[in-house]
């Protein structure tokens, strides 16, 4: 019992030095480069996993349990670490490393709705985009194709005008795999995430 | 004294801790998904699991609600609810990793250790709603990225993905340092994932009870205890207590034993 009256009267001294040192606990990640911490790593050819919400959500949504990396065949999913501030632990894409194959695996383990289950069609990670200035195919220099050959959705989301290739949005998922594919450098054919966020867009 | 439940309780961590060090590698070398996940959110099959306080924010922060998130929190919130912190106790990897530094020093010698900062047991209450209020004013979910038991499941999922170490790993060697001062120094008063399951099992049913008439106090109990609760002073009636069972194979007289209590909050005498 004479430790008990013996903290009490402590008692505002341990609160303030309990809130300071929670604060402190909170606000160690700040070190890092301020500008960070709350700019998305969402950007050309970094993309979230298919059926992700706006980019606004998703922190505040995914609970980084990682499960959609684990599952991933192919390694595509990267986990981010703090350096990204509170992007700490969410799952990205770097397509032009690994794009995602559309197996919707990450879709059906994610315990939280961040990845909706959506089916391969639906999937809008982002739009690739063709830099008319870079592929070689436009300029008019080789007869490369590579994109429209591996892209999912052939005839669909990539198809060929004059043997140049045209990406229609109506169906370009944005998997990344025409510009893992894209022989240029650097790559002519780019994934921009327009649907990631919707109100500067929209 | 045999330490019963003390070794069954080391079996169940290393089992524990065994799922989340494995795992990863299954998952990785041989594409074997039957289970993925850590103690953030675990599936087994079709069976999910999420941790309370993860998906409580989840749903605060992003004021969306998502239905099997609530089924998966269902499981863990019964068992707190009914068993009290046992996750704390009994399955929890930072548990372990400071269960396994006591048995160390304990190997070395250094048996004998007096827990040098004590705060008022309350600051768990004050973590825990502060860690929710910040979490909410920030926009982003803190425990989420910041939790020590959810990080040593991601640095180890990290090391056999991706063959390199998450900077906020610290964070787990920082608990274990504070682990040499005070036995279970972040567990007993910063852990909002702690705060929130002692808040759920305020009325657990599971719990140590002490016959009175057995006891000599001899406050061996209170020496064992790693949250440094007194079990004489019926500490082990709080809600703080995570029923470990470290006071029941330290006392002499069998005065402490596991019960289960049949209506909330009664003690049986």
């Amino acid at each position: 019992m004479s430790q008990r009256s013996g903290s009490a009267a402590n008692q505002s001294r341990r609160t303030f030095v309990k809130v300071l040192a929670g604060a402190l606990l909170f606000f160690i990640p700040g070190k890092t480069q301020a500008r960070s911490l709350l700019a998305s790593p969402v950007k050309v050819n970094h993309l979230r996993p298919p059926g992700a919400v706006p980019e606004e959500l998703f922190p505040a949504k995914c609970i980084r349990c990682g499960r959609c990396a684990e599952v991933c065949p192919y390694r595509s999913i990267k986990i981010l670490d703090i350096k990204y501030g509170v992007f700490a632990g969410t799952p990205l894409i770097d397509v032009e490393e690994v794009p995602c194959y559309l197996c919707m695996k990450c879709v059906r383990v994610c315990p939280t709705g961040t990845l909706r289950r959506i089916s391969q069609e639906e999937t809008r990670m982002g739009l690739a985009v063709i830099n008319r200035r870079q592929c070689i195919t436009w300029r008019g220099v080789a007869l490369c194709r590579t994109c429209y050959n591996v892209c999912p959705f052939k005839e669909k989301a990539i198809h060929l005008d004059q043997l140049r290739p045209v990406v229609d949005e109506r169906y370009c998922t944005g998997c990344g795999l025409c510009t893992h594919g894209c022989p240029v450098t650097p790559k002519a054919i780019n994934i921009e995430p327009v649907y990631s966020f919707a109100e500067k867009n929209g | 004294m045999a330490r019963k439940y003390g070794n069954i309780r080391f079996f169940v961590q290393f089992l524990a801790f065994l799922v989340i060090l494995v795992n990863p590698f299954l998952n990785y070398y041989w594409h074997f998904n039957f289970v993925q996940g850590w103690y953030q959110s675990l599936g087994i099959g079709k069976l999910w699991f999420v941790s309370p306080l993860e998906g409580l924010e989840s749903i605060l922060v992003s004021k969306t609600i998502y239905l099997p998130l609530l089924i998966g929190m269902l499981i863990p919130v019964l068992v707190a609810y009914y068993l009290g912190r046992v996750f704390c106790g009994w399955i929890c990897p930072i548990n372990f990793l400071c269960e396994l530094e006591d048995r160390l020093l304990r190997l070395l010698g250094l048996k004998k250790r007096r827990d040098l900062f004590r705060l008022p047991k309350r600051t768990l209450w004050f973590t825990l709603i502060g860690d929710i209020t910040l979490a909410m004013i920030l926009g982003a979910p803190l425990f989420v990225f910041l939790s020590p038991p959810g990080l040593v499941g991601r640095e180890i999922m990290m090391a056999v993905f991706f063959h390199t170490l998450a900077l906020e790993g610290v964070i787990v060697i920082g608990v274990l340092v504070l682990n040499l001062f005070t036995r279970r120094f972040f567990c007993r008063y910063f852990c909002p994932l702690g705060g929130l399951l002692a808040f759920l099992g305020q009325k657990r049913r599971f719990r140590v009870v002490r016959l009175r008439e057995e006891c000599k106090e001899c406050g061996l109990c209170e020496k064992a205890c790693p949250l440094g609760l007194s079990p004489e002073r019926g500490e082990n009636e709080s809600a703080y207590c995570w029923n470990c069972g470290e006071c029941i194979d330290s006392c002499r007289f069998e005065a402490l034993s596991f019960r289960w209590v049949q209506e909330a909050g009664g003690e049986k005498r």
